[in-house]
């Protein structure tokens, strides 16, 4: 598998009147041709700022800074603004949380649709309709045709979502951003949506870029993971060592924090505390005041990245070498 | 412990659609529509369904939130749908609710102490350093600290605010409290922190509660007995066991079997519903589920089912599924 996406050292800053508030914190990853990443997080802990910095959608008071961005070895930040229009929606999509926010109100479906196909493939309108039409038959929507003329507001949540999916993957993009797609669904919905967006990709062949705080939805429609924390990734590794085998003491907390539905709890590991106020993140490991392994060290400075096994890295200092020696 | 606290019986709330030149009512909205049930003293009743199922208005209207439309609610062997604004007064000591938002549910220009202290002065319960030492006591119990009675809703986070919720609904020394979505607006690690002080409070106080959500895997963990709702009606209540491991009706399995699981092994077989819940200003002719329903026949489209008892304890309300 070659690498489609390289991010090295991302940083978001917002430069706000209270202060900066860094939302990305240096975060490194790749992904690979066809390939599904999952990045889980809770709110605040800069998933969605992360890949929106990558799409260039990041505005005032934003300042994004990275060592390197490549798409398919074309560094991103030297792109102009005119040249990255052209790759927005083509070769990178993006889906919304929010189907009811992030579509038009005032355009029809089809106009929508039309305007990225049109932009993008340089079709006419006769074409880029009958494309429009294909696309929506492809995302499982009844009564296509009747529905390109139709405003969003006619269209239930589910189909809504269905249509940005629609309009995120008319042009084959190759990197698929999905922030969120199904938390604002109701669980059947979710269902189908995910069902929908596992089939596509196998169809279309496009590498996904999978975000929700929800692990049970994320081990669906992943192959590998990345948890984020206060704007750091603190442990990444494929879907199944991280449900096995979570080593960030934060992970752990998270994944036992919510019931499963198959399994029986007396109570619940909840995390005590909560997520740090950005303007006043604590020095060292972002999680150390709620951590329950909680060392010296981890007051005083961020952990590099350790790594546990082909794949699988882990930033805390319980796994570093000095972080062992302190505990014996 | 088996005495009821909590009895109702055909509730309905019917919200009228108003149109034309004169606004006259051209339809209703059957948001809850003939509910019957009984919550046990002292047990959790989880009520679960997709977003507008009723769920939320059928919380309110047993608290007479909302005016009902018809249907008697029993606490304590009174029909609470017939108090007059005195009695119901008095009820309201002892029903309190824990709403969703905790964004928009405390008032952002009092502070913590008045917030949840109000109700002791309504109540003419506690005032001055009585009501001082109550509001402290609460926070306490809470998980928050004496000191913060100062404070005003936007110093805290969100998980906070729900605990500042819950104090004010405990303040008064409830029996019956409707949580409705207590936990769907905070983050996952926050919510496991909040179900726990939920269920401490609740072996303190001997609370009973009604816990609407969404969320299946959280309900199966704190209730005791489940009920489904789907499109303002009950179809399917029962033990939390049974409902988990022997669901009945063809929605109970949908939505069980939609929830994800952690676990990228696992091959649990999906149920995928198709379409979309059709409006409840227009629900289909026979039982609501049926154009939905895989196993849907004739008489499903016709008549509409009732709600019975398939095995003890276990109510369904489906044509197909067979007693015994």
């Amino acid at each position: 598998m070659s690498e489609l996406l390289q991010v090295k050292n991302l940083y978001t800053r917002f430069h706000t009147e209270d202060g900066v508030v860094p939302a990305v914190n240096g975060i490194s990853f790749n992904l690979n041709r066809g390939e599904s990443l999952g990045i889980v997080g809770e709110s605040g802990c800069g998933k969605s700022v992360a890949c929106l910095s990558i799409m260039r959608l990041i505005g005032h008071p934003g300042k994004v800074e990275a060592e390197a961005m490549l798409l398919d070895g074309v560094e991103l930040q030297s792109l102009s603004e005119k040249k990255m229009r052209s790759i927005r929606g083509n070769d990178m999509a993006f889906i919304f949380q929010e189907p009811m926010t992030s579509l038009n109100p005032v355009y029809t479906i089809g106009f929508q649709l039309q305007e990225a196909i049109r932009l993008h493939q340089g079709l006419d309108k006769k074409q880029s309709q009958d494309k429009s039409i294909e696309m929506l038959k492809l995302v499982g929507i009844p009564r296509a045709e009747k529905v390109f003329h139709e405003y969003p507001h006619s269209l239930s949540g589910g189909m809504r979502q269905r249509a940005m999916i629609a309009m995120a993957l008319s042009c084959e993009p190759k990197i698929l951003f999905a922030d969120e797609p199904t938390t604002a669904l109701d669980v059947t919905i979710q269902a189908q949506i995910l069902e929908l967006m596992r089939d596509l990709k196998e169809r279309i062949n496009t590498s996904i870029i999978f975000i929700s705080h929800d692990l049970g939805v994320i081990s669906e429609m992943v192959e590998r993971v990345i948890v984020m924390y206060c704007g750091s990734i603190i442990e990444d590794t494929d879907i199944s060592s991280l449900v096995k085998d979570p080593k960030h003491p934060y992970t752990i907390g998270l994944i036992n924090s919510k019931p499963q539905i198959n399994v029986d709890l007396e109570k619940l590991d909840s995390i005590p505390g909560a997520v740090p106020n950005p303007l006043n993140m604590p020095g060292g490991c972002p999680y150390h005041p709620r951590c329950n392994k909680v060392m010296d060290i981890c007051k005083e400075k961020f952990p590099e990245k350790q790594t546990i096994s082909d794949g699988h890295h882990v930033s805390c200092w319980l796994f570093s070498k000095q972080g062992r020696e302190i505990k014996s | 412990m088996n005495e009821s606290i909590l009895q109702l019986e055909n509730v309905k709330k019917y919200f009228p659609i108003r149109g034309g030149v004169f606004s006259r009512i051209i339809g209703q909205v059957k948001a809850v529509d003939d509910v019957s049930f009984k919550i046990k003293k002292g047990e959790t009743l989880g009520l679960v369904g997709e977003s507008g199922c009723g769920k939320s208005t059928l919380g309110r209207t047993i608290l007479k939130l909302l005016d009902p439309s018809g249907g008697r609610v029993y606490y304590k062997g009174n029909n609470i749908f017939e108090t007059d604004k005195n009695e119901l007064r008095l009820l309201r000591r002892e029903l309190q609710i824990i709403f969703q938002d905790p964004f928009s549910s405390l008032n952002p220009r009092l502070n913590v102490g008045e917030i949840i202290g109000e109700s002791l002065e309504i109540h003419g319960i506690a005032t001055g350093k009585e009501k001082q030492e109550r509001v402290e006591y609460m926070l306490d119990v809470c998980g928050l600290a004496p000191h913060h009675h100062r404070r005003y809703p936007h110093e805290f986070s969100g998980g906070q605010r729900q605990r500042v919720g819950i104090a004010r609904a405990l303040t008064l020394n409830p029996d019956f409290v409707v949580a409705d979505e207590p936990i769907s607006s905070l983050d996952v690690s926050i919510q496991a922190q909040i179900v726990n002080l939920m269920e401490d409070l609740q072996d303190k106080f001997g609370l009973t509660y009604l816990f609407i959500s969404h969320d299946l895997s959280m309900v199966r963990h704190i209730s005791d007995n489940v009920a489904v709702m789907y499109l303002g009606k009950v179809v399917e209540i029962c033990e939390k066991k049974e409902l988990y491991q022997n669901p009945l009706h063809p929605y109970t399995q949908a939505l069980l079997s939609a929830v994800p699981v952690l676990d990228p092994d696992s091959k649990l077989e999906r149920i995928i519903l198709s379409g979309d819940v059709p409006s409840p200003a227009d629900p289909p002719p026979g039982c609501n589920f049926n154009p939905r329903c895989r196993y849907a026949e004739k008489r499903c489209r016709q008549e509409e089912p009732e709600l019975r008892e398939i095995n003890s304890g276990h109510f369904v309300s489906c044509h197909l599924v067979q007693e015994g």
